[in-house]
């Protein structure tokens, strides 16, 4: 059980669980609940949620990404911020929505909802104001900042959470700011270009010896993970909220 | 018929008339692209030399050093102006010296002295125009090039030699010997510019 | 099931090759990197200013188009206008046989490759050599550039030590340094003997019609001082306003592509040389080309026209070095080449229309690009042209399917739920074609659909 530091302070939030976690990581979006909460969180999962839209979007159907949009504009209607536990999903809401609905007649109400989307990094960081994490983890930490965080804060409030706790240690690794080849339907449909690039970074990951490869994005650690146990070499990998949750267990 | 032009305007006048705003100008404030080390207005004969060395120019200050520095390089003809006199004794005296710089012996002169029209600190960049230099062929085909910069002439920085360059149909900027890295990422000097860059500051 | 091309090249490439690509690019980078920290305090709001600069340019291209054309006219140089990349040849063409001209120099100029100048001067009877040392080793090998500034990036000293044994320039010799010594003796001969000197231009300066070159060689100068003739090939859209401006794009512009603050030789040509110099052109035009630049301005898609060929996209990104420069099929490579080849290839935009796919998006490009153009978002516009215009693109799934499933929140869940009976079914054995690429190389997490919600909602009910 995760202890609550504060009673809901009115902290009203919408979360996306993204379709990743819905279908794989359900793990993931139960942590970012739990610290969310221990956040003073009053957390609403909308539950006719599905997917942002990202993956036609990336394949040039923008027809399809829109009426994805359209319901998902309409399941998170209101005025909560809506916090993801996705890098790359928040930059679809906020970035890639807008671009796909620039000829649209509802643009306004995609540009309100990017307007109030976080990455939860950012969220706990720069929306709350949590500069540090209690609790502890011990572990050698190979941290990866997925691409679609470039040029956000989201990289490095994950990293300030993640270095205030005790315990851990960030280890750095050659090429760090290169992707990891996962790129959405890219990794299908060019197979080699994203293993390869993939296990070039594994190549960089493995030579540090972490014990865990974490990231805020589980795209990326599906990718990463799915080529290291491929490879016969597995990786424990964890989104951060993973081991923010952890640390709080180890804090009570 | 159009012609040419008139197709090209009238494409682009068509390509740009949808936009209702263009973008605006952007204000471009002096000094914006300065490297941020750069010291306030001090010594920028200083900075040359430091910079120019940097990037491969040989500065020297007096003629002994320069002398002394083209024997050891075993130099065969060298060229210098006729209006310089007085270099021209100084260099007479102690190797083969032309004041005709002639196409045909382009491959006899190896060395040439000639005049730079300014410098800049910011870079230990020469600058070269046509109306300073008698033959374009004098500073970019001899291996060995000197040129001869007034101290007066220093540019602070690359913004500033921007905002002063002179009407001339072809001004260079030498920073550095000529240089390749085409085969395998491997730097060589002397490509087809002058191998050897130097600077005598008076 | 067929592969795209980019992928397919890149698995058949040879590792060596690979890897010198990588690694050259590699270093390309980090030079790119050190340069601009340790010279700037806010590199990236510099790169922000020349985009808005350029920005600023090509939106009034109308203006500084005419404006740089009365400037170059009262410099004394010739201007003239091509349409297309045919017209472009033959204006060149036009002026050189005008002038008896048979032997020609020229300095490197990515639009002289896009207008395939060389082979339409051969079909003239002109000899046209290109001296940028890379270049001309690409030249004798009837070989095309892989990377927009070092173009034989992909070739070792022992290809070329043997290109240059074959083309008469001495016996094999692969020590660099020989390699470039014979390049300057032979190409002297080829300077002082042409009738005219081909360049491009980095940049043109409206206000006062100079053309700015950035070399390292001294081959430029070269081509500029020893024939008669200069004739300066320029897409329309390398015009700037003034001097300022310049300022700010000749700070970035070394250093985005090779870590220099400045290249060993940055040339600003105001016309031809007075009437009493020895050397220097008697002659100078200046040949503004559009090649489809008119219609990638009209596109949603005309950032791209920003670009000032630093080529530090295509060091930083992994895909190109992954699959090298020609895996993209076009004079220009790399993210630049992924947006700009099939918008220049115009009508025959199927043709490269898979180039903007070969990307993970990954917004490296952007990053590093000196005048902050978006390529991903630019890359994303042209996939939805692609698709708009029902071009064929394999392995990537279609979405109209998704698209149904993805806004009808019953069948969704639904969805989730049975998904799980993949755990019953080897995924191998289902007939997912768009799933065996990836399980070729990775494993897939077990299927959890449907776990988190009912966790959601019991925890709900307590």
């Amino acid at each position: 059980m995760i202890p609550t530091i504060s009673k809901p302070n009115g902290r009203k939030i919408q979360l996306m669980a993204t379709c990743l976690c819905d279908a794989f990581f359900d793990n993931v979006a139960k942590a970012t609940v739990e610290v969310l909460e221990y956040a003073g969180c009053d957390v609403e999962f909308p539950e006719n949620q599905t997917c942002c839209g990202q993956p036609a979007f990336n394949c040039g159907d923008w027809a399809a990404s829109r009426q994805v949009m359209r319901h998902t504009a309409k399941v998170f209607q209101g005025d909560k911020p809506v916090i993801v536990p996705s890098g790359s999903c928040a930059a679809m809401l906020f970035h890639g929505a807008p671009l796909e609905f620039e000829k649209e007649s509802d643009l306004g109400t995609i540009n309100d909802l990017g307007a109030r989307t976080w990455e939860i990094a950012d969220y706990l960081v720069n929306g709350l104001g949590i500069q540090k994490w209690p609790g502890r983890f011990q572990a050698r930490i190979a941290f990866h900042r997925a691409c679609h965080t470039r040029g956000t804060p989201s990289g490095a409030a994950a990293l300030q959470l993640l270095e205030s706790i005790e315990g851990i240690e960030i280890i750095p690794f050659g090429e760090e700011e290169q992707c990891c080849g996962f790129g959405g339907t890219f990794s299908v449909s060019f197979p080699h270009v994203s293993s390869s690039m993939g296990c070039l970074k594994l190549e960089h990951i493995t030579s540090v010896e972490p014990d865990f490869v974490v990231s805020g994005d589980m795209s990326c650690l599906m990718h990463l993970g799915g080529l290291a146990e491929r490879g016969g070499k597995p990786l424990k990998t964890l989104h951060f909220v993973q081991i923010l949750q952890a640390a709080l267990q180890n804090h009570a | 018929m159009n012609t040419s032009r008139e197709t090209i305007f009238k494409s682009i006048h068509d390509a740009l008339s949808p936009i209702k705003e263009r973008a605006a100008r952007p204000s471009v404030p002096r000094g914006v692209a300065d490297a941020k080390w750069l010291p306030d207005e001090a010594d920028s004969i200083a900075l040359f030399k430091k910079q120019a060395t940097a990037s491969g120019t040989l500065c020297f200050t007096d003629l002994e050093s320069l002398a002394k520095w083209l024997e050891s390089e075993n130099t065969r003809l060298l060229y210098i102006p006729a209006e310089f006199k007085p270099l021209v004794e100084y260099f007479s005296s102690r190797t083969n010296v032309t004041t005709d710089y002639k196409r045909d012996l382009v491959d006899e002169i190896d060395v040439c002295i000639t005049p730079a029209a300014a410098g800049i600190a910011e870079s230990g960049t020469i600058v070269i125009t046509d109306e300073s230099t008698p033959d374009r062929l004098a500073a970019l085909a001899p291996w060995y090039h000197i040129a001869l910069l007034d101290r007066a002439d220093i540019h602070r920085t690359i913004g500033d030699a921007i905002a002063s360059m002179p009407e001339d149909p072809n001004i260079v900027w030498v920073t550095g010997p000529s240089k390749t890295a085409d085969v395998e990422g491997i730097l060589i000097q002397g490509v087809h510019g002058p191998g050897a860059q130097a600077c005598l500051i008076i | 099931m067929p592969e795209q091309k980019v992928d397919s090249y890149a698995r058949r490439l040879d590792r060596p090759v690979q890897q010198a690509v990588h690694d050259n690019s590699a270093a390309g980078t980090e030079k790119r990197y050190g340069s601009l920290g340790k010279d700037f305090a806010d590199a990236d709001s510099l790169r922000r200013l020349a985009g808005a600069i350029r920005q600023h340019s090509i939106e009034n291209l109308d203006i500084y188009l005419e404006q740089a054309e009365a400037s170059l006219t009262r410099n004394g140089a010739h201007v003239h206008y091509a349409v297309t990349a045919d017209d472009a040849c033959r204006a060149v063409s036009d002026i050189l046989k005008k002038a008896g001209a048979k032997k020609i120099v020229k300095s490197k100029s990515m639009i002289s490759e896009e207008i395939y100048l060389n082979d339409h001067l051969a079909t003239q009877g002109i000899e046209s050599v290109e001296t940028d040392l890379g270049e001309y080793i690409i030249q004798i090998d009837g070989d095309h550039p892989s990377h927009i500034v070092k173009p034989i990036i992909h070739k070792n000293r022992r290809d070329i030590a043997r290109s240059f044994e074959r083309e008469g320039l001495g016996d094999y010799n692969d020590d660099p340094q020989t390699i470039t010594s014979r390049a300057r003796s032979f190409m002297r001969g080829k300077y002082l003997g042409a009738d005219a000197g081909i360049t491009g231009a980095n940049f043109v300066v409206a206000d006062t019609g100079r053309l700015v070159l950035v070399t390292n060689e001294g081959n430029s100068r070269f081509c500029l001082a020893a024939p008669k003739i200069h004739i300066a090939l320029v897409g329309i859209e390398k015009v700037i306003p003034s001097d300022s401006e310049l300022t700010v794009l000749l700070n970035l512009l070394g250093r985005s592509a090779t870590g220099q603050q400045l290249t060993v030789y940055t040339e600003f040509i105001n016309g031809p040389a007075r009437k009493d110099r020895p050397s220097g052109p008697e002659e100078m035009h200046v040949i503004f080309v559009d090649n489809q630049r008119s219609e990638i301005l009209a596109s949603n898609c005309r950032e791209i026209l920003r670009c000032i060929r630093c080529g530090a996209c295509l060091n930083v990104c992994p895909i190109y070095r992954q699959a090298s420069g020609h895996a993209y099929r076009s004079v220009y490579p790399g993210p630049i080449g992924a947006v700009l080849s099939p918008l220049l290839a115009g009508k025959n935009f199927k043709e490269l229309a898979d180039l903007p796919k070969a990307s993970s998006l990954c917004g490296a490009c952007n990053e590093v690009c000196p005048v902050d153009i978006p390529i991903p978002d630019l890359l994303l516009r042209l996939r939805n042209k692609a698709h708009e215009e029902h071009l064929p693109s394999p392995g990537t799934p279609p979405m109209a399917g998704f698209g149904i499933l993805a806004s009808s929140p019953s069948i969704w869940k639904i969805a989730m739920k049975t998904g799980g009976l993949s755990s019953l079914v080897p995924l191998e054995k289902l007939p997912l074609p768009y799933l065996s690429p990836w399980l070729k190389t990775r494993t897939l997490p077990g299927w959890r659909g449907g776990q988190f919600r009912s966790w959601m909602k019991s925890r709900n009910q307590k």
